[in-house]
């Protein structure tokens, strides 16, 4: 097999000398040994690459000067494979381009030559490239598209999997057809046939690929430390109008659990994943919302009154939790589990959860449960133990957008309640903090951890408790606001989660936008409430 | 309160009203001109001081006046705008001083909350941040090549379509050959037609070959000087290694540049013999680190002893055939192409320079050159020089860990 990573490589001409090409993708648990080759702020997908070849000892491998992470990659790999060959891909299509890219080929083909001592024939190349021949253009339909960077197969396999149907429009998404001219020179004909390909975002050529396609919505899928497509997406969500969720992945499954939960709300919010609705809607409805630092359990009855609700702290194991807060709940509404007629889940732990019916994204819940609330509702700003997560609604309380912050746990609960311990101080007294005291500090690192040793530095410079708690209720607040920014501003607002009661990162954030915040009575239940609402209502 | 936060201060309050930022920013930095024109540190050598007033200046024309002004990045192929009276601002620089004047975390805030990616590097964050918020006048044209990173051709275009301004995008391949420099050629040759177009004036081809001639005469001198460099004590800050690159890069060719390089050799010259230990930087310098500002800046321990990327090419330019001569200057840098080439010149560099230390600074965002740390490393292993990578950004403060890199530091120059 010969190992190759862009879709710009001469993979027919491989299959010419009879050998099986094979795209690599990365399925590593980490990079260990990849970041003692090269820096661990490489792209990813690089990085990923590297741990495969050496885990699988994968020994030919061909490239292209695609990027410089894969520049780089060549750089480490030169010394530790067999055959390894880069061609240097030109980013435009003039006569000169189609010129230096065909004797790019040419040079491949010398030295893959020279290394199996096997004879290249042309005839095998035109046998090969008349299968792969292009019939017509696809008819795109009423599906979704993902689009972006390259995306590992089982996640496009899992977002199939919630019923939705998938055109695949990453960067090597396409499948591979040709219209090679057969008279005249076949490998510059080729090479031409190849830099005519849908171009990447690293090309030259602007790319219209939207053009004369109507979706129902897109996901946009960008790899970690790989920043070409974050442009096209910058600039699509400004102008389309159809939904659009970015997703941001890296190669190992850490975070799928994250990204899954993303992709399930899009796809409620856009109508693709309907929950069926029930004919008689009496009795008690329960909502379970199980996170990272509470389970939460709202009973509502018929008429949408809250009749019980409980919050108890996520123990070791999740479904304990949430069974404990279910029955404190039931306890309170004086009511036994058969009262109940649906049960919801929602959360993290919302999958592990046996006596809910239905599970729904916290996403779509806490949108639910705000605009029930108040109608005035357009924004929802929910702060969690381990994610923060900023909602649109529109008119009808429905979600329209959403954002939420990458797998760190930089502006969540729980980088407050590491300071709070640094400081030696509790969570409930930092958040009565909202003036500075002396000085105005400013917390620069967003990372809990290098925040913590920044915190120590300050404490060891005797400033002012009040003045580094108002510090990180900022540094809180402002990572808040740049979610904010980028579903763009939009009142009324209301906040939700654990940091909601955190009446100093509340007015952090009010001074930032320059608005009021509508904070609920019991914010850490809004979540469990809407997924109630959903029990009744079957939506 | 600090004059210069109370500057950034003022800006930021003033953000959402782009043409006031715009005047504040011209104040500045007709301000930051006037004072080192007038205020004269007596321990700055006469030829960084001169470099030091031209560099601001080299900012400031384009924003004044941005109907003759033309975006570039730092390698970008600007003896034609030289040629043709134009005055090109290159973002790097911009971003530079944005940070200087401490509103860069405000610009990137600003690109990043459009979509733009946090891993980007932070020269181009910037740069992109001050697009979205409206406080650059449109330039008549942009120039943007392929090297040194990933990072030109997807900002420029962002910012071309997103402005409505014509781009130019120069591909330089990865490797020498022929057909390369064939197909460079042909894209300086539609360069120079945008900007005849673009700027309704004509290239003449002498004045090219002028300039290109003044090129060939600044890089001599430059060679020249870094035979003094190892032996001699030149007093020099993080901020003039990084000035440099306006005289090794978008400037030189320019008269300016040359004086310059002439100034300098005659200050090397009367320096006195080395003292203390000396660090050679590879790619750029954190200038506005203070860990590094207080044990680097006119330092008598410890001194710069230069950075690669001011000498990526040392070679001449075809005077007669300047098209050909400048494809194969972008080709050749040896910050384009596999690590070996940069390996080398590092290597010749270390051998005349002969410094006591190499400080790799990974500046996040750039791939390209921290992708080659550990090439490096097993380098200055091999030449059994003491080697320093450390991670950090060279514009965004808020990436900077001031208490670790100090550490660092410190125990690297112990080490020394």
């Amino acid at each position: 097999m010969v190992g190759y990573v862009c879709k710009y490589t001469p993979v027919e001409i491989i299959e010419a000398f009879g050998e099986t090409p094979v795209q690599l993708e990365p399925d590593s648990k980490s990079y260990e040994r990849a970041e003692s080759l090269l820096h661990s702020n490489i792209c990813s997908f690089a990085k990923g690459v590297l741990e495969n070849v050496i885990d699988k000892n994968i020994d030919e491998i061909v490239l292209t000067s695609c990027c410089d992470s894969i520049k780089r990659l060549y750089d480490v790999l030169k010394q530790r494979v067999k055959f390894i060959h880069v061609l240097d891909l030109p980013r435009k299509k003039d006569p000169e381009a189609k010129d230096l890219f065909c004797s790019e080929i040419k040079g491949f083909i010398k030295a893959y030559t020279a290394y199996k001592k096997r004879d290249f024939s042309e005839e095998n190349l035109l046998n090969i490239l008349e299968k792969k021949a292009a019939k017509g253009k696809k008819v795109f339909s009423e599906s979704i598209a993902v689009m972006g960077a390259r995306l590992k197969e089982d996640v496009v396999e899992k977002i199939k999997s919630f019923g939705a149907e998938i055109i695949n429009l990453t960067c090597t998404g396409e499948e591979r057809k040709f219209d090679v001219e057969p008279e005249g020179d076949l490998l510059r004909n080729y090479a031409e046939s190849l830099l005519n390909l849908t171009p990447c975002m690293r090309m030259a050529k602007d790319r219209n690929i939207l053009e004369g396609k109507r979706f129902k919505g897109i996901i946009y899928n960008t790899i970690k430390f790989c920043d070409f497509y974050a442009y096209e997406y910058a600039e699509l969500k400004e102008k389309l109008d159809i939904p659009l969720l970015k997703i941001e992945t890296d190669y190992t499954d850490a975070g799928s659990g994250q990204i899954l939960t993303r992709v399930d709300a899009f796809l409620e919010s856009i109508g693709m994943k309907k929950v069926e609705k029930e004919k008689v809607r009496s009795g008690y409805f329960a909502g379970i919302d199980s996170g990272s630092t509470s389970a939460n359990v709202v009973i509502i009855d018929e008429n949408k009154n809250i009749i019980s609700y409980s919050i108890v702290p996520t123990g070791p194991k999740a479904l304990e939790s949430a069974r404990q807060a279910f029955e404190l709940a039931l306890k309170d509404a004086g009511l036994k589990e058969d009262d109940i007629k649906i049960v919801v889940a929602t959360g993290y732990g919302r999958v592990s959860i046996p006596f809910a019916e239905k599970t729904v994204t916290e996403i779509t819940c806490h949108g639910k449960g705000a605009f029930f609330i108040d109608s005035a509702v357009r924004t929802v700003i929910d702060i969690g133990g381990q994610d923060s997560k900023v909602i649109r609604l529109d008119d009808e309380g429905n979600v329209v957008d959403f954002v939420m912050n990458d797998k760190c746990s930089a502006g969540t609960g729980r980088f407050l309640e590491v300071m709070a311990r640094t400081l030696g101080v509790s969570i409930e007294e930092m958040g009565k903090v909202t003036e500075k005291a002396r000085e105005d500090i400013t917390i620069t690192s967003m990372c809990t951890v290098f925040a913590e040793s920044e915190v120590i530095s300050l404490i060891a410079q005797n400033k002012d408790q009040r003045d580094i708690i108002h510090a990180l209720n900022k540094a809180v607040a402002s990572k808040a606001v740049s979610l904010i920014e980028r579903v763009g501003r939009k009142g009324s607002y209301m906040m939700t989660g654990g940091v909601a009661k955190n009446r100093g990162v509340v007015s952090a954030i009010e001074k930032r936008l320059g608005e009021k915040i509508l904070i609920p009575p019991e914010p850490q239940i809004i979540g469990a409430l809407g997924a109630a609402l959903i029990a009744l209502e079957g939506k | 309160m600090d004059p210069v936060k109370f500057y950034a201060s003022l800006i930021k309050k003033n953000m959402e009203r782009p043409e006031h930022v715009k005047k504040l920013i011209n104040f500045g930095l007709s301000f930051a001109h006037h004072y080192v024109s007038l205020f004269k540190d007596k321990r700055v050598p006469q030829s960084f001081h001169f470099l030091n007033k031209y560099c601001i200046k080299c900012v400031i024309d384009p924003l004044k006046h941005p109907q003759n002004s033309a975006w570039v990045n730092l390698f970008s192929p600007s003896e034609f705008l030289m040629a043709m009276d134009i005055k090109p601002l290159f973002i790097e620089a911009y971003s530079s001083f944005m940070s200087g004047f401490f509103i860069e975390d405000c610009l990137i805030d600003a690109a990043e909350s459009k979509g733009i990616s946090n891993t980007l590097c932070s020269y181009h964050k910037t740069f992109l941040g001050a697009g979205e918020l409206g406080i650059l006048e449109k330039p008549r044209l942009m120039i943007a090549t392929s090297i040194a990173c990933d990072a030109n051709i997807p900002t420029f275009r962002y910012l071309s379509k997103k402005l409505g301004v014509p781009l130019c995008i120069i591909d330089v391949p990865y490797r020498y050959s022929k057909e390369a420099v064939s197909y460079v050629k042909k894209q300086l040759f539609e360069a120079a037609s945008s900007l005849e177009e673009a700027f309704k004036r004509k290239l003449d081809i002498d004045k090219l070959r002028e300039v290109v001639k003044t090129e060939n005469k600044t890089r001599a001198l430059m060679k020249e000087y870094l035979n003094y460099a190892g032996g001699k004590s030149l007093q020099t800050t993080m901020t003039f290694e990084m000035y440099m690159l306006f005289a090794s890069h978008v400037f030189i060719g320019s008269k300016e540049i040359l004086k310059f390089f002439e100034m300098l050799l005659a200050d090397i010259r009367k320096a006195p013999e080395k003292s203390g230990k000396s660090v050679f930087f590879v790619h750029l310098l954190p200038m506005f680190e203070k860990n590094f500002k207080d044990y680097f800046n006119f330092g008598e321990k410890y001194r710069i002893a230069g950075s690669d990327i001011n000498y990526d090419f040392l070679d001449e330019i075809d005077e007669k055939d300047p098209f050909s001569g400048i494809a194969e200057k972008l080709i050749l840098t040896s910050f384009n192409g596999g690590i070996d080439r940069r390996v080398s010149r590092i290597r010749e560099l270390v051998e005349k320079i002969k410094p006591d230390g190499i400080i790799q600074f990974c500046h996040l965002g750039c791939k390209q050159s921290m992708g080659g740390v550990f090439f490096i490393k097993k380098l200055a292993s091999e030449m059994g020089i003491p080697f320093l990578c450390l991670d950090g950004d060279c514009v965004d403060k808020r990436n900077n860990q001031e208490g670790q890199n100090r550490t660092r530091l410190e125990a690297f120059l112990e080490m020394l």
